[in-house]
């Protein structure tokens, strides 16, 4: 589980995704704000990978806010959806691309495998 | 007395008011001004000189449209008679009120129309009890006629804004107009409410998103004119009353579409007034049940749900990677995580249908490109049913409630808490393997099977699918039936012990196909008897239980979305004459209610009350019933599609007389269906050329 945005994003560009559909391509830029400045990371989804790099290049999917709405994010304790909807991020652009990235973000701690979770249901009864 | 409610709806913006207009909150129902699921207006109350005004009478133009006509004073005096008004209501992405004011004296009338205005900002899944909020009055200008009345929470808001074209006193509970209106003369003014959902810098987010940049505010009527005129032609015999049921099913069908925030297609909502927002079985369902017609539904849905398919563990929302959503909105309760429904999972029968619906697509329209273009989440959610909706590692799908606070203990289309019970009353152990469950499952595999052969070259995959399916069946037909009965289990229990109870769930069976040849009229039987058919529909579950109770949803109710899937279901076993007299059952509530057809009538026997008996809990307009009188017409006109032509093999109740259904869309281009009651009678069909 990665602590931060940056921690996860930097372990991100390795290896096939396969949680992603091949369809999937785009380009999507997040803004991390922070004191004064901001970071822009780059990320280039096709063919089921996703190469990141720093660049402030204009994308077809631009997600902006504090470095700490992202640190969430990555932390698998809220969900991207959630953090639009409270408008702890703002969206510009494609957010079609946006339902694509959430796929390769962690999900919450904790969570447990249904089957594992029936299995202590049928036992404790 | 219940007072009644008048609505007007497009996509998932609605305004339900009183007769006269007036909207005053009501703690058992959604009234207001709703979008997003968020009420921006709770109060919206027309006085002249400080009177309330009474209804003359009302024309519901369209289910965007109505207008009110109204005059000032109690019903029973009319204190001033030459004075009247007419409200003129009407919904696109924003809320339009004309206030027309006639003077039928001789004299210039002097006036004082104020409308009071007010906001909660209540949140749909908590209108009943609202929590107070602090709603700030950003703007009363009388200078610009701005009322502009804000929310706050964190970075969350949401705003109205209240405007006027005629001039008038602006302060925080309203807007205040002093009119004089000349002898036989008449003053307007247009009244506009915007619902701004934050975006950053007082921005409507919808302004920074690309599926929504392009969205014009484009004229309603013209809209609805151009999807009446692109959905096949009904020509009916009897009376004009069926034309008129099928007009009425593909205007609700038109008014409740929305377009998502992530999305540049409409796609259908559950309806008014506790489901304006995606459901997935919902939409699903109705994609199916409108093929023959409007396959643009199917295909907006299919893609919509696989964007939103399920990627990871979470408990909350029940989301498992390959699982497609039950529910997703937009308010604050879904923002704030109080409700999971900011993309909610709890269902194990949409994962199976989202594959069924994707096979049955490309049979009806050909088009392969979309089968591939979604490859990857069809194969995820065929994983899903063997990786995490087989719970117990036997074979069978099945559901169990992670989110103990919030979620849903039932996950199958009868979600009611009493839905799956024995016999006796006593509620089935969890976690429960309902019967309709392995026959979507089934389906699904059978169905993933010839999409892998066909267009994704995996003849290995196919292969596997289909010895799965072969398989299930087999053990589901052995474990399920229950000899005695002669009917299937509702559900088996963790330990393989059946629930007996018989219910409407059997016809799905039929549906899917998982049913074996020698017990379909044992079945088809069961779903005819007078314990099930109640005259109008199948009851959800057969009286002469003790669960059974007619005007409960789900242990004896009749849905007609549930009937659509059963006639079509009896038809597959050539039980003809058990389907038309379900189709006629329901176009005859259809004709007889008028207007939209409800998500669920009560179950009384049909010789007893002569009139279909509504249920105060009941919607209106719902897609998925809308979608069941156009499968119902499908069904009974035999339609299906074989190769590059489509089959028309009618069995009409004699109810329906003589119908042509022409220009239904396809692969085929353009066709035409006959038929007749008679089934002497030849049915034909012409296959034009593709346009």
């Amino acid at each position: 589980m990665a602590s931060s945005a940056v921690e996860f994003l930097k372990q991100l560009g390795s290896g096939i995704r396969q949680e992603l559909p091949e369809s999937v391509s785009g380009t999507v830029r997040l803004d991390l704000r922070e004191g004064g400045h901001t970071e822009h990371w780059y990320l280039v989804l096709h063919n089921q990978r996703v190469d990141v790099r720093r660049s402030p290049q204009d994308a077809d999917l631009v997600l902006c806010g504090d470095r700490e709405a992202f640190d969430q994010l990555a932390s698998g304790r809220r969900r991207l959806v959630e953090s639009l909807m409270r408008n702890e991020l703002s969206v510009i652009g494609d957010l079609q691309l946006a339902l694509s990235l959430r796929r390769i973000l962690p999900g919450p701690p904790g969570a447990r495998h249904p089957r594992e979770f029936a299995r202590q249901e049928v036992e404790r009864r | 007395m219940r007072r009644e409610r008048v609505h007007v709806v497009t996509g998932n913006v609605f305004a339900v008011s009183d007769a006269q207009g007036d909207m005053e909150v009501d703690p058992r129902t959604p009234i207001g001004l709703f979008s997003f699921d968020t009420r921006f207006v709770s109060r919206w109350v027309l006085t002249v000189d400080g009177e309330r005004l009474q209804a003359l009478s009302r024309d519901d133009m369209t289910l965007f449209e109505t207008r009110f006509f109204l005059v000032p004073g109690a019903a029973s005096h009319y204190v001033d008679a030459d004075v009247s008004v007419i409200r003129h209501r009407s919904l696109n992405d924003s809320f339009n009120e004309r206030l027309t004011i006639l003077n039928h004296s001789a004299e210039p009338a002097h006036l004082v129309v104020r409308m009071d205005v007010g906001t909660d900002f209540a949140d749909i899944s908590e209108v009943c009890h609202p929590s107070p909020r602090e709603t700030t009055t950003v703007e009363a200008s009388s200078t610009d006629g701005v009322l502009r009345l804000r929310y706050q929470r964190q970075r969350f808001s949401r705003e109205a804004v209240v405007s006027s074209t005629a001039p008038g006193e602006v302060d925080e509970g309203g807007i205040t107009f002093r009119i004089t209106v000349p002898p036989r003369g008449k003053w307007i003014t247009d009244l506009h409410v915007a619902m701004i959902i934050a975006g950053g810098a007082g921005h409507d987010l919808r302004s920074s998103l690309e599926s929504h940049r392009r969205q014009v505010r484009h004229d309603m009527r013209a809209d609805l004119q151009a999807w009446l005129d692109h959905a096949p032609l009904l020509v009916a015999e009897e009376g004009g009353g069926l034309a008129r049921v099928y007009t009425n099913a593909l205007a609700d069908l038109a008014a409740l579409r929305y377009r998502p925030l992530s999305f540049p297609d409409r796609v259908p909502v559950g309806g008014l007034p506790w489901a304006m927002t995606l459901y997935g079985r919902d939409a699903l369902v109705t994609g199916l049940q409108t093929l023959a017609f409007i396959p643009e539904l199917a295909s907006a849905t299919l893609r919509l749900l696989a964007l939103g398919q399920g990627a990871r563990l979470d408990d909350f929302h029940e989301e498992e990677p390959g699982k497609i959503l039950a529910e997703q909105r937009y308010g604050e309760s879904a923002a704030f995580g109080d409700q999971p429904t900011a993309v909610y999972f709890g269902a194990a029968d949409t994962t199976p249908l989202f594959v069924i619906l994707l096979d049955e697509y490309e049979h009806w329209t050909g088009d392969a490109d979309l089968v591939r273009q979604l490859r990857h989440p069809a194969r995820m959610a065929l994983d899903w049913i063997d990786e995490y909706g087989d719970l117990l590692g036997d074979g069978y799908l099945r559901y169990l409630c992670r989110n103990r606070r919030s979620g849903l203990a039932n996950q199958s289309w009868k979600n009611s808490p009493d839905a799956i019970v024995h016999r006796d009353g006593r509620e089935a152990a969890v976690p429960r393997a309902t019967c309709e469950l392995q026959g979507y499952a089934y389906d699904a595999k059978l169905r993933g099977a010839r999409l892998a052969r066909e267009f994704w070259a995996d003849p290995v995959y196919a292969d596997r699918l289909e010895r799965e399916a072969a398989a299930l069946k087999e053990r589901f037909n052995r474990d399920f039936w229950l000899p005695e009965r002669e009917h299937y289990a509702l559900a088996l229990e963790p330990d393989g012990t059946p629930v007996e109870t018989l219910t409407s769930n059997i016809g799905h069976l039929l549906w899917s196909g998982i049913v074996t040849e020698e017990r379909a009229a044992a079945v088809a039987g069961h779903l005819l008897s007078p314990a099930l058919f109640n005259g109008w529909g199948v009851r959800t579950l057969a009286e002469g239980q003790l669960p059974y109770n007619p005007v409960g949803a789900h242990v004896g109710a009749v849905w007609p979305s549930d009937n659509s899937l059963i006639a079509a279901g009896l038809r597959r076993y050539h039980h003809d004459e058990e389907a038309s007299r379900i189709a006629a059952g329901i176009f005859a509530v259809a004709g007889l209610l008028g207007g939209s057809l409800p998500e669920v009538i009560a179950g009384y026997p049909r010789p007893v009350t002569r009139y279909p008996v509504q249920l105060p809990v009941a919607g209106r307009p719902q897609s998925w019933s809308a979608g069941a009188l156009l499968m119902l017409l499908a069904t009974a006109l035999g339609l299906r599609p074989c190769g590059d032509n489509l089959l028309v093999n009618p069995a009409l109740p004699e109810e329906l007389g003589r119908i042509e259904l022409l220009d239904i869309p396809g692969r085929w281009g353009r066709a035409d269906a006959y038929g007749r009651a008679r089934p002497t009678l030849t049915p034909g069909h012409r296959v034009r050329r593709p346009d």
